[in-house]
């Protein structure tokens, strides 16, 4: 649209050039002049080359975004090339899984040993890289996949004990037990003597403090 | 007389784990459990709801969710982002796959048991395709921009609905986009600031959706249109568990606050055809949250953080025994976890991270029957053996003697020699074990100490010579039957010359160690045998089942005694149906041999076999002392059987010299008090 527009914008700017041109050049006519006339052909010309010329500035443009998609396209393979193991190592690895499978076979076929005296040393050198105890794993995957795991554990735990999920403790839940049974009973923290160690900890302090202070008042 | 001075126990501080999800599998009768701590049980239905089997857990592997494809392949998935099938002869994992979707929170299989989909973090569920030997990566459907928490399949198999963060969504399998969207509103006011989380979503066939939420709503939807049918209020916390039954006329939830509720398809009127979803009952069996249920034909099963598994029978679909109406709580491991080296008063305590070695403590008074003596010497912890590597321990075991202890994981089997002087102990790994040895199912020692009886995969036992300086690899045992169930009951006699099996497939094999040969197998009974011991003089082999069934074989006439067969006549297992834990452990008494103790979770009883057995309906309980008896009186209130339910609940019972009994008890309020924390529930009056 925008080109045509262009094509259009052009072809008029160029007819009223031609109109000014004639204008400019006949004095006489001025505003009470009626417009030049333009045939149809030559209209029709014009149009038929306009519209041309915005079919090849479409083209034009398509093949130049083919070129950089192209050209994106091929940077982001090398990169990708990069970024992998190179090509002989590939093989190599490749040629060992094949060797194996060639020397187990072997073994119960007699006919393949001039390929097994061949591959052997390839054989040797894969095995002295890729150890069989030794598997390479990528640690930011690791790291990762830990993370997640974290994530995953945090949410389910806000989830069920995080804030404004109204959680007690197991004291108050037994004690209240203890409280609405038939007989009646402390709070579980007074008779196990095992529990709120800490609670009667500050609590012996507490007592300590509070009968220095009164000797210290009465003194 | 039977006159006993105890040592009782209670230094053992064994902590189950919650339990986190569950299947059951109804043509089998089988649940499979999954706790938080990785480990898998499997608990058979029909053969009185005994543990069959024990996958032991493993730190890395986190357990979400649990399937059964089939009737013997077992699949979980985790918060690690792995899909692990478990080997059920093996009792190991046979392979993880990782998902690759980041941690996984819910699995699913389609009814006709061809395709898996798993819910991950990312947003995406992930189709797997089920082959014979493995599961494999199909394709992943739409990706979604919440986690996605709950999947269920529609019984076609062609729509899957997904809970997220506030929203349900309904899949089309086959083109993978998302058809249809549900909004679930976020409860009363007050709640607005939190997303509400879709726990549980369950499709039906009549294209309606139930969903259990955070809010505590558990809310039907028509899933063709994507409006809400009703909501039902359960309870002011989340609604965690959800489980429809195979006929889809009742759906059971279960929430934070410990309440398992029922809802029934019901029509609200009688005669009118038209049926709703009504609330119909509410159990309240647990303290913490329930975070797995699920319903058989006859009973709700529940399981949550408390680590109970709570069996409730539904007393309108039960039809033939009382026994079956009762409530079973499954609390502790049906089998012993404490091991006792008699001679030096050492107990051996599993747990599944470390092993812990004490020594018993000893008193210098005399009292009376029925006083409690104070302590003088204080029992000290010798020794605690930490495991290296992930997995959990499955078993251990230490010798008569207090010289060897033996522990096995899944992967390993590691042997220590233990030397114990008057206030020094040292302990000595051995290095180098035979190469057969890999993992053991049970492990055992022989009665002088000399041999190690490993039960390996594939039910093969193998017998390890055991001295000073080396470890040699003497026999292996294989059964003639040729099954591989795993064996789970080891028991050695007293003068080395027979071992005795029993696997999970109810077999019982015994083998001759002087010539290292299969025995005989004894008649297989449809009850998987919970306790076995052979007795020290006799060589008789005194086998307890889960069904409360006690037989004695005689190993070297090949046949059930005459103690046996009169046992069965005289209807023993009929004063023995009221109690529902099965028998873990048979001992005897070294200075009465015709004794036999036996003790389940709640009551260790002793039979003495030269008594007659006429008095079983009479009283079963003696509660006069025999000293307070007068001579005339006695002879006529001796009974074969005498029990004692003082000490519960009981882990372990064994009998030492001179007398001594060691109790190993486990209060339920020491484990109450070390779990989670639960909801605060606030009460009228308090």
């Amino acid at each position: 649209m925008a080109t045509k527009r262009r094509g259009g914008v052009d072809g008029r700017r160029k007819m009223n050039i031609d109109v000014k041109a004639v204008g400019l050049g006949a004095d006489s006519s001025d505003d009470e002049d009626a417009p030049e006339e333009v045939t149809f052909e030559k209209a029709k010309a014009d149009a038929v080359r306009s519209m041309r010329n915005a079919l090849d500035t479409i083209k034009r443009d398509k093949e130049l975004l083919k070129e950089k998609r192209r050209k994106r396209q091929e940077l982001f393979q090398q990169q990708k090339k990069r970024k992998l193991l190179s090509e002989d190592v590939l093989e190599e690895i490749e040629l060992a899984y094949t060797k194996k499978r060639k020397t187990l076979d072997s073994e119960e076929q007699e006919k393949e040993s001039e390929e097994d005296e061949s591959s052997e040393d390839e054989d040797e050198v894969v095995n002295a890289r890729l150890k069989d105890s030794y598997k390479a794993v990528r640690l930011k995957d690791q790291i990762d996949a830990n993370a997640r795991q974290e994530s995953a554990s945090d949410f389910i735990r806000s989830r069920l004990y995080g804030p404004g999920t109204n959680r007690t403790t197991t004291n108050h839940m037994l004690s209240l037990k203890n409280k609405t049974g038939m007989n009646k009973t402390a709070a579980v923290q007074f008779v196990d003597k095992n529990w709120g160690s800490e609670k009667k900890g500050e609590a012996e302090k507490f007592k300590k403090r509070w009968i220095q202070n009164q000797n210290m008042i009465t003194n | 007389m039977v006159e006993f001075k105890v040592h009782r126990v209670r230094f053992f501080d064994y902590m189950p784990s919650g339990i986190r999800c569950m299947a059951f599998h109804s043509k089998a009768d089988r649940l499979a459990l999954a706790r938080l701590d990785g480990s898998v049980e499997i608990i058979n239905f029909s053969n009185n709801y005994f543990q069959e089997k024990v996958i032991p857990g493993n730190d890395s592997r986190s357990i979400e969710a649990i399937c059964w494809v089939g009737c013997d392949r077992l699949f979980t998935a985790g918060l690690n982002g792995e899909i692990v099938e478990f080997d059920l002869e093996r009792l190991c994992p046979k392979y993880t796959l990782d998902a690759f979707g980041g941690p996984i929170w819910t699995a699913a299989c389609n009814s006709e048991e061809t395709h898996f989909a798993f819910g991950c973090e990312d947003g995406s569920v992930k189709l797997f395709e089920i082959l014979p030997d493995k599961i494999q990566f199909e394709r992943n459907l739409d990706r979604q921009k919440g986690r996605i928490l709950s999947l269920s399949w529609h019984k076609s198999g062609t729509l899957i609905a997904a809970g997220s963060l506030d929203v349900i969504r309904v899949f089309d399998v086959k083109s993978g986009h998302s058809v249809q969207r549900i909004l679930v509103d976020k409860g009363p006011a007050g709640t607005h600031n939190k997303d509400c989380v879709v726990w549980n979503v369950a499709f039906l066939s009549d294209y309606t959706i139930v969903s259990g939420d955070s809010v505590g709503k558990v809310q039907i939807w028509d899933a063709n249109k994507g409006t809400l049918i009703k909501t039902h209020l359960v309870s002011k916390w989340d609604v965690l568990s959800l489980s429809v039954s195979e006929n889809e006329d009742s759906i059971v939830a279960g929430t934070s606050e410990g309440t398992v509720v029922q809802f029934q398809l019901l029509s609200p009127t009688i005669g009118d055809t038209e049926t709703q979803w009504i609330r119909t009952r509410t159990f309240k069996h647990h303290t913490h949250d329930v975070r797995a249920v699920t319903e058989t034909k006859t009973a709700v099963v529940s399981g949550g953080l408390d680590t109970q598994l709570v069996i409730c029978s539904l007393l309108d679909k039960v039809e033939v025994k009382p026994s079956e109406s009762v409530l079973r709580k499954v609390i502790f491991p049906h089998r012993t976890l404490v091991s006792c080296a008699k001679k030096p008063g050492l107990l051996l305590f599993q747990f599944p991270d470390q092993l812990e070695l004490w020594r018993l403590g000893g008193t210098d008074t005399v009292g009376k029957p029925g006083e409690s003596l104070p302590v003088t010497r204080k029992p000290e912890k010798l020794l605690q053996l930490k495991r290296k590597g992930d997995d959990h321990i499955c078993c251990s075991t230490i010798s008569e003697c207090g010289q060897w202890i033996a522990y096995s994981t899944v992967t390993s089997i590691r042997l220590y020699q233990l030397q114990c002087e008057s206030n020094n102990i040292s302990i000595t790994k051995v290095s180098k074990l035979p190469k057969v040895l890999r993992s053991a199912h049970q492990l055992q020692f022989s009665a002088d100490s000399s041999k190690l009886f490993v039960a390996s995969e594939q039910a093969t036992i193998h017998v390890i010579s055991l001295s000073r300086s080396e470890c040699k690899h003497v026999h292996t045992f294989k059964p003639k039957s040729g099954s591989s169930a795993p064996v789970h009951l080891l028991a050695a006699s007293a003068d080395g010359q027979w071992l005795t099996s029993a696997n999970r497939h109810c077999e019982i094999n015994v083998y001759n160690l002087k010539k290292l040969k299969h025995h005989c197998m004894l008649p297989v009974y449809n009850s998987l045998p919970s306790a076995m011991a052979i007795h020290p003089e006799t060589n008789n082999l005194l086998i307890a089942h889960a069904d409360q069934q006690i037989f004695e074989f005689s190993t070297v006439d090949k046949q059930y005694t005459d103690w046996s067969r009169k046992l069965h006549k005289e209807g023993f297992h009929k004063c023995r149906i009221k109690w529902h834990t099965p028998i873990t452990h048979i001992t005897f008494n070294p200075s009465a041999p015709s004794q036999v103790m036996l003790h389940d979770t709640y009551m260790f009883c002793i039979i003495d076999q030269s008594l007659p057995l006429d008095g079983l309906k009479a009283q079963f309980y003696s509660q006069l002392t025999p000293k307070d008896m007068s001579e005339t009186d006695r002879p006529s209130k001796t009974n074969a059987f005498k029990m004692c339910t003082k000490y519960q609940p009981l882990l372990h019972v064994n009998v030492l010299e001179d007398d001594w009994l060691v109790v190993v008890e486990r209060p339920l309020i020491d484990i109450h008090s070390q779990l989670p924390a639960p909801v605060r529930q606030k009460k009228f009056g308090t």
